[in-house]
């Protein structure tokens, strides 16, 4: 069963085409990287699943079950652009009252839990307002995290934290969805952090889902190269371009795909008096994929 | 997954966001203080100034403006007394309906301005339990602020030396009175929270339409309260309170059904 699946939802703002007809599939249990520009649909497409927004067209449905329903509704964790808790009252405070909309019995025992999660046990008597941004972050997740949740929608939940907040987050989102089958749908701007989590990934482009696949065809799509560089890269390349079929220039490195292995490329290279001054092996990452993509007009 | 609740578990849970809520933030508290507080400045201050003229410089006009002569006034007149626009008929409980869709205005927009709607309504898919929540937790507010009027109404009188006559009522019509002004503060709720539901995040305005409205039902307040109120005022109030309750809760319920939260 698919926790998401979103058939042809469409939504105006005014004159504004703000989703055009979005198909999207989230599998249980997936941690989905939904990615796309600034305006692109990410945040109206999580704002529609979450029942804040009324679509002018389309099917949403949750779990099997229309987006409406209150059972399955009960079990959606959220945080949508920023936590939604009351500045003028305690981290503890808004924990509760959320444990209460949630109608938790062991109210104290869960916020603990969570709170411990994100490492915000000894900030909890601090109101709101007095938090920082990484602290509110955590919060929200925290808040999102309350009532072991069997879908988690996370709208750039990475913004604001530090490096050991964005640690934290991997290892919460790896472990929620490996021992709680909870499914995650999370967007984020901060590529190279979606990519070390997520399992499933979906593109948006202009209202639409221009490509939809899992950590494994990316993988395929992404392949390894060796990045050279010499003291004449215009020389070398032309020369590799004789031997290896595709070549290219990126940032002062050369690439050369093809599988080509790196001793081999250096030796070929001393063959022809060039000298490396360095010489790496890397994969092609999903922000230079997802780059690529968009120059390519988003046409996968 | 867990067993699906009920409209009466889910709105148990939502009342007890709200009342949590209402009396963890300032909120509540300062509009408390404000109606104990004001009755005792209005009453100690128009008794030190005692009967006040005023002379219109262009036409000569004298106006003599009359202070409280009775603690009662406090609370309203009789039904038998000529309506004014008098100290006595504009500063008295009545100013509570004011401050009661003022609390509902920020009480609701908060909800909206902090973002804590994407936690209610995410978990939450049936509208109605929030506006009913909303409905009964403000009116109890607006109750207690009521109740707080009355008796910094009694303490100002005291400190003024006002009499406690009771002229033309008995403490019975008294607290039919009070009674009838409670499911009047029913109706100014329901307004309230429907312009709060339709004004969202903007507080200014649904203070402005909330005030709007209220200018035009203020002055029937009067007469639907007297303080020689009878069961007739009782029943007429109540049932006036429950019909713009269910009412504009329906609306309220097709507005955040129908527009978007955030």
């Amino acid at each position: 069963m698919n926790a998401i699946e979103i058939k042809n939802l469409t939504k105006n703002y005014g004159e504004k085409q703000a989703l055009a007809g979005l198909n999207m599939t989230v599998p249980q249990g997936a941690i989905y990287g939904f990615i796309g520009e600034n305006g692109s649909g990410k945040s109206t497409t999580e704002k529609l699943v979450c029942g804040l927004i009324v679509p002018n067209g389309g099917e949403i449905k949750l779990f099997g079950k229309d987006y409406k329903d209150q059972e399955v509704r009960a079990h959606i964790g959220v945080l949508i652009e920023s936590p939604g808790c009351y500045p003028n009252i305690s981290v503890w405070d808004n924990m509760k009252l959320q444990a209460a909309n949630l109608g938790l019995k062991n109210e104290d025992e869960e916020i603990r839990k969570v709170l411990k999660i994100v490492r915000m046990e000894g900030s909890a008597s601090n109101k709101f307002k007095n938090c920082s941004l990484g602290m509110k972050q955590r919060i929200g997740i925290a808040f999102a995290l309350l009532g072991n949740p069997n879908l988690l929608i996370l709208d750039e939940p990475i913004n604001g934290l530090d490096a050991d907040g964005m640690r934290i987050m991997r290892e919460v989102l790896k472990d929620i969805t490996k021992n709680y089958n909870c499914t995650v749908l999370i967007s984020s701007h901060i590529l190279g952090e979606l990519e070390k989590i997520a399992t499933h990934y979906g593109i948006i482009r202009g209202g639409k889902m221009i490509k939809e696949m899992t950590a494994e065809e990316l993988e395929k799509d992404c392949p390894t190269y060796v990045a050279i560089k010499t003291k004449d890269n215009a020389k070398a390349k032309s020369l590799l371009e004789k031997n290896y079929k595709r070549v290219s220039e990126e940032n002062e490195y050369i690439r050369v795909y093809d599988s080509a292995r790196a001793e081999d490329v250096v030796s070929f290279l001393y063959q022809h008096n060039i000298l490396p001054i360095e010489v790496k092996t890397a994969k092609i990452s999903l922000e230079e994929y997802y780059i690529n993509l968009m120059n390519k007009g988003g046409k996968a | 997954m867990a067993k699906t609740k009920d409209f009466s578990q889910r709105l148990k849970s939502m009342l007890k966001v709200d009342t949590r809520r209402m009396f963890k933030s300032p909120l509540v508290y300062i509009m408390f203080g404000i109606c104990l507080v004001v009755p005792v400045l209005i009453l100690v201050m128009t008794s030190f100034m005692g009967e006040t003229t005023i002379t219109d410089p262009t036409t000569g006009a004298i106006q003599t403006m009359e202070g409280f002569k009775n603690v009662w006034q406090i609370v309203g007149s009789t039904s038998g007394s000529a309506m004014s626009m008098g100290l006595t008929s504009m500063c008295n409980i009545n100013l509570v309906f004011f401050a009661t869709a003022i609390f509902v205005c920020i009480f609701v927009s908060d909800d909206f301005r902090s973002g804590y709607v994407k936690n209610l309504f995410t978990i939450r898919s049936k509208r109605m339990e929030y506006v009913a929540s909303k409905t009964i937790t403000c009116f109890i507010a607006s109750v207690g602020m009521l109740l707080l009027f009355f008796v910094g109404g009694m303490i100002g009188g005291a400190i003024a030396g006002l009499p406690f006559a009771l002229d033309g009522f008995n403490a019975g019509t008294l607290i039919c009175c009070l009674l009838s002004k409670s499911f009047v503060l029913l109706i100014f709720v329901s307004i309230a929270l429907t312009f709060a539901c339709l004004s969202k995040q903007k507080l200014w305005l649904s203070i402005l339409l909330v005030l709007g409205c209220g200018m035009l039902l203020f002055m029937t307040i009067p007469m639907m309260t007297p303080l020689d109120a009878g069961l007739l005022h009782l029943i007429m109030c109540l049932a006036g309170g429950l019909l713009f309750a269910v009412g504009l809760a329906f609306v309220s319920k097709l507005i955040l059904n129908k527009t978007s939260l955030v």
